[in-house]
This record gives C-alpha cells, structure tokens and sequence, in this order.
C-alpha cells in the first residue's frame, strides 16, 4: 500500500551502486531506498542481480561504486559485522548456519552480545525465544537434524533476533509450503508494523505482492523503476523483468515424427531438495528445465546421473538405471555435462586431447597402451565440428576460454558411440556469446542423430530458443509444462514467477 | 558433548593400561625418578601439541612450531648463557616468546592475507626457521643457563611443578572452549567461516589469534625443550608431526571446530610414554614411530564411528524423510 501522510524516513538507502564480477557487470549504478515500516521487494529473474544487491546492502560484498546508508548512517568497511552494528539483519539465501553446531548454539551466536544470556541458560533461553517466533524445534540437536523448511524459517527468526533496522530477506520461502509463508509472512508483516523496514527478494510475484508495499524491478544489473505494489500488475512487472536484446541465435529445430519413442522415462524420482518427479525424453527431443535457482532442478539432473542420492525409478531406452553412482547411468547411456566445469567437468590442467578422450580410453588404446595418435585422430573432426578455439590440441584445458571449455567437455558424448540422453546443467553459463550457438548446435545436432536431451538453464530466452518443450520446477516439483507451441521467454517467466498457485494443484502427469 | 570425552577416556585408560603392563613387568617403571623424567620428558611435547590443538581449531595446520622450538633453543643459547644471571635472564627469556609472536603473526599474514593454505605457509616457515638456525649455530654450542633449567624443570616429590600447570591451563582452556561465548566463536569459526562471517564474527583475527597461541606455546615449550638439551643444538625439534598426532589423539578434527586441550595433554603425555617405556622393553624405537601411527589411524576410526554410523542410517533413509517432510508440507 502506498503510505499517505509524511513519508518514512529511510533505513536503507543504496545509492547508484555498481558491481561486476570479471567480465560479468552483476549491477549498473543500481538505486533502492526502504522506508522505516515498509515492505520493499526486489523483483527479477535469475541473475538479475538481486542477490549481488543484498549481499552489498548486508555488508558481505563490496561496491565497486556507490554507497550503501543504513539508518542515515554510511557504510564504510563492507563487512557484514559493521552492517550488523549499523541495525542489517539479513535472512541468507543459502543461510548462515553453522552446520556443527546445535540449534541453541547457533541462534546463541545470532544474536548481539547484550542480548545473550550466560551461557549455561542457552537452551531454555533459545527454546523461549524460538517459541516467540511460534518455532517449536529441538534446540539441543544439531542443525543438521532440521528439515530445509526449519533451516529457512530459523534463518529468519536470526535475523530478526539482531533487532535490525532493517531486514533483508533472500528468497526465504523456497523451501517453504503455503502454510508455512503464510507464517512467515504474518511475522515479517508484524515486524514492518513495529517500524522496521523489509527489503523482500523473491521471484514468487503473487507471493511477494501480497504483503509488499512497492516493488523495485531489476533486470541484468540495471533498476527498471520502483513501483507502488497496489498499483501495478503482474503483467507489468514481468514485462519489465523480460525483454532483454535477443543476441544470439539459435539453431533450426526439425519437425518432430509422429510420436517418437521415448528415450528416458522416469517415475517418482525424489531426492534431498526435489520431488517425486515424473518426465519423459523422447527422441531427438531436447526437454528444457527451467525454476528459480534453488527450486530442484540441478538435484534432478544430478540424481539421473546418478551423482546425488535419490529413490525412485528411471529408465533408459527401456532398461532400468542403476542411480547409486555415476556408474550406472554411464553404462545406460546417460551423461552428465555438470554446471561446475572446472570442479567437475574437466581437468583444469591437462590438455584438451586428453580431457576429450578420457572416458573412452580403451578404444583408443591397443595392448593397453594409448596411442597419442590415434587420440589426435579421434578428436581432430569434433574439434572443427564444434569449432573449438585453441593453439593446439596439447595446451591445458584451463588456458582456453568458458566457451571452448565447455565445447572439450561436449567432445566427450560425441567420442562415446553409446550416449542415449545428455543431461546439460547450465551449458552456456560463462560462455561468451559467439560460443553459445555452436554449442546449441552440437547438442541439436546430437538430438537429430536419436538422441534426447535433458537442459537446466536458469535463462528463459535460451530454454525458448533452444527446447522443445520445458518443464518448470518449484520447491522440487515438476510445476507446469510449456508446449512447443507455446514456447517463449514471457511464457516461461510467467510460469516460474507464478508458480506458486499452481505448486498447490500438484504435479502434472 | 556426550562425545566429546570419548578420547579423554580412552587416553587415560591407555595411560594407565601402558603403565600397568610395564610396571608389571619392570618394577623401576613407577619409582619417584622414572615418573619424574617421564613427565619433565613429555614437558615439550604437551605445550606444542596444546598449541597444535588451537591450529586445528581454526581448521588449519602448523608445521613450523618444531622449527620454531629449535629456533627458541638455539636462541635461549645466546640470550640465557651461563655468564647471565639474576634478573638480566628475564629479557633473554622474553626474546624466545618474541620469536614466537613474530612467528604465530608471520604465519597468520601468510594464511590469511596472501590465502596460502595453512600446511603451505608453515611448511615455508619451517624450512626460514630451519636455515636460520643452522646460520646461527652450525654445530650444538653454546651453554644454557642452569638456574633456568633447574626452575623450569623443580618438582615437589615427582611431580614437575609446571607439569600442575599445564593440567589445570589444559583444564581452564577446555572450559573456555565449551562453557564461554568467545570460546563457542572459536569453534564455529572453525566449523564453518562463512556463516561465522556472516553471523558478523571476526573470522581473520580469530585464525590470526589461534596461530599466535599455536607458536607461543611452541616458543614455551623450546623453553623445556633447552632444559633438556641444555646447549645451543640446531637440529634438536621434530615434535611437528607428533604434536598433531597427539592433538588429534585429544580429540581434535583435521577439518576444524573440534578439539580438546586436556585430551592433547593426555595424548601427547602417553606419546611419550610409550617412547619412555619401549627401551625398558629393549625394543627399537622404530616401533614406537609404528605404534603411534597405528594408533591414530585406530583412534580417527573410533572417534569419527558414531558419525559414520548416522550417515549410512541417514542416507538410507534420507530420500523417503524429505520427500515427506519437505515436498509435502
């Protein structure tokens, strides 16, 4: 609602701020104030920038330019102690928790000094407060104990345990179920009554519109505007968040056969942040995976390589796959291309030559014994399919650029005669964007070969261009499908942000 | 916390079981002399290994401190000489604790200015500490002082009086360590940095403060360590392993924020018993070096049962637990 009368002063006033990270400009001369007693959310989709504001609103990033003010007072050392002095409390995204530690021990070590009781009264001191909070949990158990869903509502009960001036909030409701935002959202809206001001990210636009007052829009690293919350539309806000330039292409899609058979069946697949999941891959389909970050999508890929812990079933080609490690889906003919290239994907130090041939040695090999030569051979034409930049074949993986990294890990399905589904998380992420379409080509042209293939992005427009049809994920469920025919960015931001009323009807079959 | 006495327990009945067996066998082993040796002998080893305990603490390793120890003996050699006495002795002693400050702090800037990795950085240390030595005393030379060694090392009947101290500094650190705010910091800086940062901890000086006790307590223990040697020797400290040996025996983890100073003391206490002991038996001590090694591969197994025993009960129930609780609710 907007406020009449005298206006609020502000608690958080970042002014014209900028941060990039390498090449990659996360914020351009961003600008957001919030007023004492306010709920302010912050609007955007998947690397907008949401979070990169946060984190220099709390302290735990530094700007490369502009200022940060926290109840009229400036910000000059940029670590979170000092913003927390300044009266920041801040509800973490991926929280703040001290995994070793008790329940008791970590909201102890939450709270300001002067608010801490000695220490041997920690744990009925931690039980009252919690139970301020209508948190009902076992304070002398670990935290690992706790369910995500009381991980997330603990993370917040912290940050408002520091008396903040100001609360920031980072996607605190994804692990959350309707009741339990319900809560939350009757706590935080208490809380801005009492006159603290709410800084609210979350993608989930029906959510975060019932209690926010305005509503500040980013779309990559750039403000659009901030508007009352009563005032403007769902529609008007994604199409804010939308519409970046189209700068690349994408490849030709071929007209699918009648029906073609199906590839990767998979059926009541759960795991640690995902599921029970149904889907299916048909042939020379690419099936895109879209959600917030967070929402499951990489556990699922993970899972079907089998590379995460899950139960469920999921079949290949009509045989069943054996999940327990990456072993069994290997030999069903599923690879993995992970997001994380230089932890997973590749050997950041040996050569490209043998970063491409490493999972089909024995081929290449005779009496045990690889021939450089016949490695050389192999990879020669994929190098130019793919048109992979490099000096020569022998210099180490991590010389070359995003791109071409990623385009040596894609060597590996095409060199493997045996590959059914390709499972790519994040497959441009990092990759300049000449890169990008050779790669969208090499995984079309694998599709067209019989292939199916599996992508997360947290890019809509890439989902749009590259996919066949695409899945969207909230709180680990399969949440809608788009159809060919309906494929668009706009579609599938719509879809993610919100998905929440049709979280509560249940996955589709 | 109920776990956390396991490796006290289990040391001090490896203490006693390792006493028992060789008095029975050799009725010396008790007698006033002997216990009175073994514990001055054990003197070195505990204070570094206490000083190794806060390392790990802080999730991070120093190799450096035997170095350091022959860098404090080597120079107790010039400033605590026997023409010395009375109180000009006092800054000579002082000059060995100032080699450990600059150590601990050269160390800390290393780890946590230029990000070296803890086992890196030392490893650098060790090797300076190590050719500085050997440029100040190229052979052992150089006596120390008697008065000192015969203070550090008095006993009232066989039991060291620094011995007593070290017991109760032991016990005072380990109540600091669970009972006390600062003390609970300490741990969940080592457990886990990140949130410790964002719950707006001093996590810099935290590991800067742990290294400097890691190398004070080092420099103290090349007090003891001179006692012994009572000249000038430049190749005379090799407790680095050992003190993380007995560190972990005591309870700590390799990955951070958990430990015990007292289970360091009585680890690194029945370390040296078994040295002690192994010659009464007329065994090389070549076993010795086996019988620790073993038991600390038996000791990390034990320690770490009940954690391993929860993750392949929880894994096995994990996909059909949250598919529950969170997908559901």
């Amino acid at each position: 609602m907007s406020i009449p009368g005298p206006v609020s002063p502000d608690v958080l006033s970042v002014r014209t701020v900028s941060k990039a990270f390498g090449a990659v400009q996360a914020l351009r001369e961003v600008s957001v104030d919030c007023r004492a007693g306010e709920i302010h959310a912050l609007v955007g989709e998947n690397g907008s920038g949401k979070s990169t504001l946060l984190g220099i609103a709390s302290g735990s990033l530094a700007p490369d330019e502009g200022t940060v003010e926290i109840g009229g007072s400036v910000l000059r050392r940029h670590s979170p102690a000092a913003a927390r002095r300044l009266g920041v409390g801040i509800a973490y995204q991926d929280y703040s928790h001290v995994l070793g530690l008790t329940v008791a021990e970590n909201v102890y070590l939450a709270v300001p000094a002067d608010a801490r009781p000695p220490y041997g009264q920690m744990h009925d001191w931690a039980k009252e407060t919690l139970a301020g909070f209508t948190l009902d949990l076992p304070v002398a158990a670990p935290i690992g104990s706790l369910s995500l869903a009381e991980r997330q509502l603990l993370e917040v009960a912290k940050a408002l345990l520091t008396q903040p001036k100001v609360l920031l909030l980072d996607e605190p409701t994804t692990a959350l179920g309707p009741d339990a935002v319900g809560q939350l959202h009757a706590l935080v809206a208490e809380r801005a009554r009492a006159g603290v001001g709410v800084v609210y990210v979350s993608h989930r636009l029906p959510e975060v519109l019932a209690v926010a007052d305005r509503v500040t829009v980013l779309r990559d690293g750039v403000g659009q505007g901030t508007f009352d919350a009563a005032s403007v539309s769902e529609e008007a806000l994604v199409a804010l968040m939308i519409g970046r330039p189209l700068k690349v292409a994408f490849p030709e899609r071929r007209a699918p056969a009648e029906e073609p058979e199906v590839v990767l069946a998979v059926t009541g697949l759960h795991g640690e942040r995902f599921g029970p999941v149904d889907l299916v891959v048909r042939k020379g389909e690419i099936l895109g995976i879209a959600g917030a970050e967070g929402n499951g999508q990489v556990q699922l890929l993970r899972a079907l390589a089998g590379v995460e812990r899950a139960a469920g079933s999921a079949t290949c080609g009509g045989a069943e796959l054996d999940l327990r490690s990456p072993v069994g889906p290997l030999r069903g003919g599923v690879v993995l291309l992970s997001g994380d290239r230089r932890g997973e994907a590749l050997f950041p130090v040996l050569s490209v030559r043998a970063n491409a041939t490493v999972q089909v040695l024995r081929r290449l090999s005779r009496a045990g014994v690889v021939g450089r030569s016949r490695e050389r051979r192999a990879i020669a034409e994929l190098v130019q399919r793919l048109r992979v930049r490099m000096g020569s074949a022998e210099q180490p993986v991590q010389s070359l650029s995003g791109g071409n990294q990623q385009k040596v890990s894609l060597i590996r399905p095409f060199l493997r005669g045996d590959v059914k589904v390709i499972l790519a998380d994040e497959p441009t992420q990092g990759v300049d964007v000449g890169a990008r379409f050779d790669i969208y080509e090499a995984l079309r042209a694998k599709t067209d070969e019989g292939l199916a293939a599996l992508v997360k992005s947290s890019d809509p427009l890439e989902l749009a261009g590259l996919c066949d049809r695409v899945v969207v994920m909230s709180r680990g469920r399969i949440v809608e499908e788009i159809p060919r025919d309906e494929l668009g960015e706009r579609r599938i931001v719509e879809a993610i942000v919100g998905s929440r009323t049709r979280a509560d009807v249940g996955a589709p079959a | 916390m109920k776990r956390g006495w396991l490796p006290l327990g289990l040391m001090t009945a490896l203490i006693l079981a390792l006493g028992a067996y060789t008095e029975a066998r050799h009725s010396t082993f008790l007698g006033k002399e002997n216990l009175n040796s073994l514990l001055l002998e054990a003197m070195p080893l505990i204070l570094v290994s206490m000083g190794q305990a806060s390392a790990l603490l802080v999730g991070g390793f120093d190799i450096s401190v035997a170095a350091l120890m022959t860098m404090c003996v080597v120079t107790a050699s010039f400033t605590m000489t026997d023409s010395t006495s009375g109180i000009v002795l006092l800054p000579g002693a002082l000059a060995l604790v100032a080699v450990g400050l600059a150590t601990g702090v050269f160390n800390a800037l290393l780890i946590r200015i230029f990000r070296l990795p803890s086992i890196v950085a030392t490893l650098g240390t060790l090797s300076v500490l190590e050719g500085a030595s050997l440029l100040l005393r190229s052979y052992p030379q150089g006596a120390i002082n008697t008065d000192v060694t015969s203070t550090l090392t008095s006993s009232v009947s066989f039991i060291p009086l620094a011995f007593v101290g070290v017991v109760v500094l032991a016990a005072l650190a380990d109540g600091w360590l669970y009972r006390t705010r600062s003390g609970l910091a300490l741990r969940a800086v080592g457990l886990d940095a990140t949130s410790s940062r964002r719950l707006g901890m001093s996590t810099g000086m935290t590991v800067l403060l742990a290294f400097v006790v890691c190398s004070v307590m080092a420099s103290i223990a090349g007090f003891y360590l001179a006692a012994e040697v009572q000249v000038g020797s430049p190749i005379i400290g090799n407790q680095a392993l050992e003190s993380i040996a007995a560190a972990v025996l005591g309870g700590a983890s390799l990955a951070g924020g958990k430990g015990s100073f007292f289970g360091t003391m009585l680890a690194a206490l029945f370390l040296t018993e078994i040295d002690n002991v192994l010659p009464l038996f007329q065994q090389p001590t070549e076993y010795a070096d086996m019988t620790i090694g073993v038991l600390i591969l038996l000791a990390l197994v034990l320690y770490q049962a009940p954690e391993l025993v929860a993750r392949v009960r929880s894994a096995r129930q994990r996909p059909g637990r949250v598919a529950a609780t969170e997908v559901e609710a």
